[in-house]
């Protein structure tokens, strides 16, 4: 079905959702309804994440998310530099705010409690160090080594919520979102976190001689 | 952590740059990124930065997805109907 939406230019978007008339009723009903169905597909998607809800709760989170969205965008049409579609720079805010909303819904009920956050104990799977002894023993010794710096590393070099973080979102794969709520930030200061953290072990690996073609060589044979 | 996992987040610490890209930056230019690509148009400097962000951040590379997904449906006139997503929804 061909929707009006598709048919305006970025200009045409700009003024008539700038306008004072029913032009600028028909445009933000446009748009409404290409929010709800950007939140609908992301719902569609993720349906999973939304499993313990009913169909009806489904459909008003989307109406919830669109609404938003559009609040969003409206107060945002500033910003838009016309460097896309205008479709595409109004599809992100929906995109956005739908897949936090179904992670955070799929999170909900989830207790991170029982993970440890000392670092002390093997942060990588015994499992793994195992079926890595089919390989070559001076391979395997340099695997333990890249595994034992790593850890080092995070015990002793991260900051504490560096630690956190990085145990949270790369060992247990908490989604970012759902550690922003959680520990009241946002996902620049997440983002920064985790850089700084890649940033120490990549600096320590190197300074000890871990060349990034050879440390991933060592572990990509595994497979 | 298995050890296909650890293989790509080694990949990942050592594609570390020293200045990354904030969060707010990709969702910022990530739109023109969507464009650029879906015109076949090379992407400069800035975008390369959108790009290495996006290697490294699960959350806004599930956005920077959906959304190119999203642009090639209407693109196609495939961008399903309000009545049947709803209609999908169980």
């Amino acid at each position: 079905m061909l929707l009006m939406s598709n048919m305006r230019t970025n200009e045409e978007w700009l003024t008539e959702l700038r306008a004072d008339d029913t032009k600028q009723e028909a445009a933000i009903a446009d748009l409404r309804n290409l929010l709800l169905r950007t939140v609908l597909f992301i719902f569609n998607r993720n349906l999973s994440d939304l499993g313990t809800l009913a169909r009806d709760e489904i459909l008003r989170s989307a109406e919830d998310c669109a609404q938003e969205s559009l609040i969003a965008i409206l107060n945002h049409l500033d910003d838009f530099r016309g460097d896309s579609k205008f479709t595409t720079w109004a599809y992100k805010f929906a995109v956005n705010i739908a897949l936090t909303t179904a992670r955070r819904e799929r999170w909900k009920g989830v207790s991170l409690d029982q993970i440890s956050f000392s670092a002390d104990g093997a942060l990588f799977d015994r499992e793994l160090q195992d079926k890595s002894s089919g390989s070559a023993p001076d391979q395997s010794v340099m695997q333990d080594d890249v595994r034992d710096i790593i850890q080092e590393v995070i015990a002793h070099d991260l900051t504490e919520k560096q630690r956190q973080v990085l145990i949270l979102m790369v060992f247990h794969e908490v989604p970012m979102d759902e550690v922003v709520q959680r520990l009241g930030t946002n996902r620049n200061a997440i983002y920064k976190m985790l850089h700084d953290a890649r940033r120490k072990i990549k600096g320590i690996l190197q300074a000890r001689g871990f060349e990034v073609s050879e440390t991933l060589a060592l572990f990509s044979t595994q497979k | 952590m298995k050890g296909d996992r650890l293989d790509k987040w080694l990949k990942n610490i050592y594609a570390t740059q020293q200045e990354e890209i904030s969060c707010t930056e990709c969702f910022d230019l990530v739109s023109g990124l969507v464009e650029l690509e879906a015109r076949n148009e090379n992407v400069g400097a800035k975008m390369q930065q959108v790009k290495q962000h996006l290697a490294q951040c699960k959350a806004c590379r599930d956005e920077y997805e959906a959304v190119r997904d999203l642009r090639r449906l209407e693109d196609q006139g495939e961008f399903p109907s309000l009545d049947d997503l709803q209609d999908s929804i169980h």
